[in-house]
């Protein structure tokens, strides 16, 4: 494939992604014109239309773009990886790690950044644990990685309700808005954008190898790519993405499994393409998604695992209804 | 025409239980679920399924009879003592049934009625308190007095309270009105709509609360829709350390009046929360934080 068709469809996804943020900066429950918000952007606008746009809606929309970016990323990643449509980046229990660390954190009365950081303590241990476990001795196959990680992802399934059946009523509210993925916490953007583009410009160079890898680890050994270290690079990249996103908006679900679906068959399987495709598309839904959440009952706010969940489901249908 | 004549004989039945039940004992209430509830004699052994219904059995002066409470009941310091039946929502039904309570007092807002209406099943007598305005808490004190057999006490505490918040009201009537923004918790963030008791206390002091239209008793908001709403004092009560977060979160957004007026302001947590007498405590507090800030409007 040619460069400039690699190019042509990222620049049209990132002007929709663009079209995107701009109409989640300029809609939410305080009611804003175009007009308000244009003058904003261009620098002027009374204090309180500055601080609607600048402080509060511009840093949750750069987050959602991140994290749906960050999760779409990881789920192409982990299809690859573990040869599974059904692969997404929560498989392999590091939501579960991080969502014990962030739950134990609230139980705590803790707030604020030391729930994130135990919720990326706890993504991490999640992805020490399931390294260690499936590494052992003897082979190593994807479908032992698959499994350790899904039996890893149980316990801290059990964990998770544990806790939150040992906690009192008043924390519970936050606890679920965390596990259904939030953006309300999410803090700065720059740092989840940060491994975002950093992850891209990495992980492009290796697309030729990655699409041999998605064909198979004996094709792609005969062909001569190092499987077992590439197949760790992509675990612990993905793992990382995967951290870095639930620590910014909790567990969101569904934009890591339907992205890359979503564009392979829009756009065929070149990991190239694919990956930058999927930072795009995942961020631009999530940015849309977490715009809903904010309008869909003002001034009450829904937790964004809910809409993309709900957009998410009849699109994939739709799609795969439509490619038979 | 079968099933007619068998619907009449069920109610012809049922009248009769029901009229046999009520004619048999003195001691009948209706509770917040519209059910009868009667019992053959003051309740000497009583089990208290929320704090709340703990606080108002103390404040009707059946503290001694009161054998089991659910978890969190800390007040008054006694009921700390007492031994506890489990959450609020997660009842150890096995316990309930063993003390052999004659009386269990439970709440609508917390408590499941599926497991309470297995205990109503074994025969123990549940009645269900769902305390909306500051007239019902004073009724169910009276209530739970005549069901105890502490009825004078009971009556006077049940005045007492009444009186407290006529006084608020005539004296805060005329007062300048203040728009109020009551912060329920901080992450995430949520506040009451006019149903809630604390909206009614702030209504009582001569302030508006600002999301009194929501249409759920506890909505959860967007630091923007605040911001729009501009309230002109804020106010937490929260869980008590960590709430100087949850104000100081404010001081970023300068151009709330509440902001730039220094009007944030810190409720006792205990005395708020709880549809029971300690309100008239809490709603003091609370005027006299709206009256402060008045001042500096």
């Amino acid at each position: 494939m040619p460069v400039s068709d690699i190019f042509r469809p990222l620049v049209m996804l990132a002007l929709v992604g663009l079209a995107a943020i701009l109409v989640s900066v300029s809609v939410g429950s305080a009611d804003l014109g175009p007009g308000d918000t244009l003058s904003v952007l261009a620098g002027g606008g009374s204090e309180l239309h500055r601080t609607l746009i600048l402080d509060l809606r511009l840093p949750r929309t750069l987050s959602a773009f991140a994290t749906g970016g960050l999760l779409a990323v990881a789920g192409a990643l982990m299809q690859v990886l573990l040869r599974n449509p059904l692969a997404d980046p929560y498989v392999l229990g590091l939501s579960g790690g991080a969502a014990v660390g962030a739950l134990l954190a609230m139980l705590a009365g803790a707030a604020g950044f030391l729930i994130s950081g135990s919720a990326f303590a706890g993504a991490m241990l999640a992805t020490l644990l399931v390294f260690g476990l499936a590494h052992g001795s003897g082979s190593w196959t994807p479908s032992r990685l698959l499994l350790t990680g899904v039996v890893v992802a149980a316990g801290w399934g059990a964990m998770i309700t544990l806790i939150l059946a040992m906690s009192p009523a008043s924390r519970l509210p936050g606890m679920l808005y965390w596990l259904m993925g939030d953006l309300s916490h999410a803090g700065q953007p720059w740092p989840g954008l940060a491994v975002l583009i950093l992850v891209c410009l990495l992980v492009f160079p290796l697309g030729r190898s990655l699409n041999v890898l998605a064909r198979g680890s004996l094709q792609a050994a005969a062909l001569g790519v190092s499987v077992r270290s590439l197949e760790w690079l992509i675990y612990l990249v993905a793992s990382l993405l995967t951290a870095t996103a639930v620590t910014m908006a909790g567990a969101v679900g569904f934009v890591g499994l339907v992205v890359p679906h979503m564009l392979r068959l829009a756009l065929g399987n070149d990991q190239r393409m694919i990956l930058p495709a999927c930072a795009l598309a995942g961020g631009t839904l999530l940015v849309l998604a977490d715009t809903l959440a904010r309008v869909v009952i003002a001034p009450e706010q829904l937790p964004v695992g809910v809409i993309t969940a709900l957009i998410g489901v009849p699109t994939f249908l739709y799609l795969l209804y439509r490619s038979r | 025409m079968r099933a007619i004549r068998l619907l009449i004989t069920v109610v012809a039945v049922l009248g009769l239980a029901l009229t046999a039940s009520v004619s048999a004992a003195d001691l009948c209430a209706t509770d917040a679920l519209d059910r009868n509830v009667c019992l053959p004699e003051p309740a000497d052994r009583v089990a208290s399924l929320s704090p709340g219904a703990t606080e108002l059995l103390f404040s009707a002066g059946a503290g001694d009879s009161v054998v089991a409470v659910s978890a969190w009941s800390d007040y008054p310091p006694p009921a700390a003592e007492l031994p506890q039946v489990g959450d609020s929502n997660r009842l150890d039904l096995e316990t309930i049934v063993g003390l052999e309570p004659d009386l269990v007092v439970a709440w609508t807002d917390g408590n499941s009625r599926a497991q309470l209406d297995r205990l109503a099943d074994l025969g123990v007598p549940v009645f269900w308190l769902a305390p909306r305005k500051f007239e019902d808490i004073a009724r169910a004190v009276e209530i739970l007095g005549r069901l105890t057999g502490h009825m004078p006490v009971a009556e006077r505490a049940a005045a007492d309270f009444r009186t407290g918040i006529s006084a608020l009201r005539a004296k805060y009537r005329d007062s300048a009105p203040v728009r109020v923004f009551y912060q329920v918790w901080g992450q995430p963030l949520m506040t009451i709509n006019g149903d809630e008791l604390i909206s009614k206390a702030i209504t009582l002091c001569g302030g508006t609360n600002v999301f009194a239209d929501l249409p759920r008793l506890v909505p959860r908001i967007s630091v923007e829709t605040v911001l729009a709403a501009d309230p002109e004092v804020i106010v937490t009560a929260g869980r008590g350390d960590s709430d100087h977060d949850w104000l100081a979160r404010w001081q970023n957004y300068p151009s709330v009046t509440a902001v730039a007026r220094g009007n944030l302001s810190l409720v006792s947590p205990s005395l708020l929360q709880r549809p029971t007498f300690r309100m008239l405590e809490g709603a003091r507090e609370l005027c006299d934080i709206l009256e402060q800030a008045r001042a500096r409007l």
